[in-house]
């Protein structure tokens, strides 16, 4: 839009500030939210393992055995045991017992071990969220194979001298081939992008994408919804101002405001969290583009509804999927391929694709570009539908 | 001004047709009663609203194509209070101000001269949603005319106020007036259409009537009969369905018949009474005002009236 002017912009937006400013409990919002959004949010995830969990051990068989590996998975900081006696029998009760897991047990299991005939231990696991079960399942089969190796390692020791003369007749090729089948083989993991596994790191731009779009969508949404609704709207338009210079006047204030959030966001994360940004110019220019996105989508929401009710209306509509589907908290790897397509569709997916490629990977532009890009027609496209929206209005 | 203006929601025709020119200076008194389509004009006359059918123009303008242009040349007054509450007097100023592309320099001098204007010095650092009913209006007086406009739109400006602060209003609109400007307000209080320089009748849609308030008046073929009867309101009832009468109204504990020929029934009640139960007190002939005007406009009382209505 050409003939734009700058003082006529200023004017809406000196105003449109002003009611931000006058208007005390969302300025309060607005300063306290992002950072203690981020305080909670970082230390709420970070620690991703599980620890303490309730259990009930049951021990049926009593050998030194058993208190062996009783002892090794005692130790196991994922548990937190409680002990019943052999006779108990509502080991299945999970619920009674107030334990995500039990083990058994089962008498004759030592016996079973030397009889070469090892007997399976029951394990009972609340399946009702999906990853405590799967998680407590691993920690008690690698606390199995920690007692599995001590127990080999004992027979080892106390075998009979004959046995290791017999041994030592081996050809030297097969002995070491026992060798290493005696021993655990490992990996040697390096882990990349985020050495120290913490989930702040990851989590950062969901945090800040989450309260910028929160944010900016509703409050930008009320902005000519309550112009509408306090008949203010006929009165700005019988004014010398044109449509792009309402639009862009009503944008500036909250961009600024926007910005600053931005700033807090990242000064908290740097300074309490510790984490580093990676070329700011770049995360810079991500931010203001999902940005311009997310006011474009609160100013197409604001011109399309009548009140600031519907307006909330639509913004929540809006925001609800896009919490969920937007990989902002979780790998959107976790989503089946065809929910992927719809996450596609949200800037939140780019914005948090581009800051972790940027911030975690270190990537080089050709890898965040295709992100960048919709980005930048997400808000050309939300601008011109306010604009065409708000033409409309005056018919 | 206006030639054939139209505007149909639907089905529904809000304003049917209208044409009217307004000359420089007049204080225009648009009359109507509510829903007759006084609205839907003015905001067609603004530019928020498409005619769908004929033009208007402002200064030669059209008020659609041009309305850019347009809307430099006028203020508007809407009828619901439409000044930013969380905004101060100055404030509120200031910005219609910038939004009316006044010059910066000029700026902070023609806001002096406002709050001088509409007495509202004293409140300039108020919230205007703190303000009283008719300290508001004049805020809004005063935001339409930041921009200096030749023409200023008013919508029932004075619905709602107290008598001193409909007083204030309207002393303002003969400054302003006597200023050369050109206003154009609605209203439904006839005795504000008594101080219009000219005055146009809407009743459906449609423009039954535009002069000045005395020829109006003197549009009225006979005189109007005003009697006393008691007691009164089982009077009104009763004259009310008697046969050569119009239309009764109250006025002041009197009762004013609207009859195509009231000689004729006053000499008929002269000789016999036609109801046992009410008393004749009192009878004289009255000249009609505006509120019988507008009466016998939007009833439709032709008989009444020398030019017909339809």
């Amino acid at each position: 839009m050409k003939g734009l002017s700058l003082g006529a912009i200023l004017s809406v937006a000196y105003k449109e500030f002003l009611h931000i400013f006058r208007d005390r409990r969302v300025l309060l919002l607005l300063l306290i939210l992002p950072p203690l959004f981020t305080l909670l949010f970082g230390h709420a995830f970070e620690n991703t393992q599980l620890t303490d969990v309730p259990a009930l051990l049951i021990d049926r068989d009593n050998t030194p055995r058993t208190e062996r590996f009783i002892n090794i998975i005692s130790k196991d900081k994922t548990f937190r045991w409680k002990r019943a006696g052999p006779d108990f029998n509502r080991e299945s009760d999970l619920l009674l017992n107030g334990v995500k897991a039990s083990l058994v047990i089962p008498a004759g299991w030592s016996d079973s071990l030397s009889k070469g005939d090892p007997k399976p231990v029951p394990l009972y696991l609340d399946g009702s969220d999906t990853n405590t079960a799967t998680a407590l399942e691993g920690a008690v089969q690698q606390n199995l194979a920690t007692f599995q190796a001590g127990e080999r390692d004992l027979i080892v020791e106390n075998l009979p001298d004959d046995v290791i003369e017999l041994g030592k007749k081996l050809p030297v090729d097969i002995r070491k081939q026992f060798v290493s089948l005696m021993t655990a083989w490992s990996t040697d993991s390096k882990i990349l992008y985020n050495a120290k596994s913490r989930f702040i790191d990851y989590v950062v731009p969901g945090i800040i994408g989450l309260i910028l779009q929160l944010l900016t969508v509703t409050l930008m949404a009320c902005t000519i919804a309550r112009e509408r609704e306090a008949g203010t709207l006929y009165q700005l338009m019988v004014t010398s101002l044109k449509r792009g210079e309402i639009v862009l006047g009503k944008i500036l204030p909250y961009l600024v405001v926007s910005i600053v959030l931005i700033l807090v966001v990242n000064l908290v994360t740097l300074l309490h969290f510790q984490v580093p940004l990676y070329q700011p110019t770049v995360l810079g220019l991500i931010c203001l583009l999902f940005l311009l996105c997310s006011l474009g989508l609160g100013l197409l929401i604001s011109a399309f509804s009548h009140t600031q009710t519907q307006a909330i209306q639509f913004s929540v509509f809006f925001l609800l999927p896009v919490f969920v589907l937007s990989g902002a908290f979780a790998p959107l790897e976790q989503l089946p391929s065809t929910i992927r397509y719809i996450s596609e569709l949200f800037p939140l997916t780019h914005f948090c694709r581009a800051f972790r490629l940027v911030n975690m990977y270190h990537a080089a532009a050709p890898f965040y570009l295709a992100d960048l890009i919709v980005l930048f027609a997400g808000a050309v496209i939300t601008f011109l539908g306010a604009a065409f929206l708000l033409k409309r209005i005056e018919q | 001004m206006l030639k054939d203006l139209s505007k149909s929601f639907g089905s529904v025709h809000a304003v049917q047709n209208l044409s009217l020119t307004i000359a420089p200076g007049t204080i225009f008194g648009f009359l109507g009663a509510n829903g007759a389509g006084k609205t839907t004009t003015i905001r067609m006359l603004c530019g928020l609203t498409r005619p769908t059918g004929g033009t208007a123009a402002i200064a030669r303008h059209d008020v659609w194509k041009d309305r850019q242009f347009v809307r430099t040349q006028f203020g508007y007054v809407a009828q619901r209070f439409s000044i930013y509450r969380d905004l101060t007097v100055v404030e509120n100023l200031r910005f219609f101000g910038g939004a009316c592309r006044v010059p910066r320099a000029a700026l902070e001098e023609r806001i002096e001269n406002l709050l001088r204007l509409s007495d509202l010095e004293a409140k300039r650092n108020t919230e205007a949603g703190s303000l009283s009913g008719g300290m508001r209006q004049l805020l809004a007086l005063a935001c339409s005319l930041v921009h200096d406009p030749p023409l200023l739109f008013l919508d029932e400006p004075t619905s709602g106020l107290d008598p001193v602060h409909r007083q204030q209003i309207w002393n303002l609109l003969y400054d302003l007036s006597n200023r050369g400007k050109t206003i154009f307000v609605t209203t439904h209080y006839m005795d504000e259409a008594e101080r219009c320089t000219e005055v146009g009748f809407l009743h459906s849609g449609r423009l039954l009537a535009k002069n000045s308030p005395r020829r109006l008046k003197s549009n009225f073929r006979t005189r109007l009969l005003e009697i006393d009867v008691e007691p009164l309101m089982p009077g009104l009832v009763s004259l009310r369905t008697l046969p050569g009468i119009l239309g009764v109204s109250l006025r002041s504990g009197s009762l004013r018949i609207y009859a195509p020929q009231p000689e004729k029934l006053i000499e008929t009640w002269r000789q016999r009474w036609p109801f046992p139960d009410l008393k004749l007190l009192g009878e004289r002939w009255v000249e009609p005002d505006m509120e019988d005007v507008f009466t016998a406009y939007s009833q439709g009382y032709d008989e009444l009236l020398k030019e017909s209505v339809s």
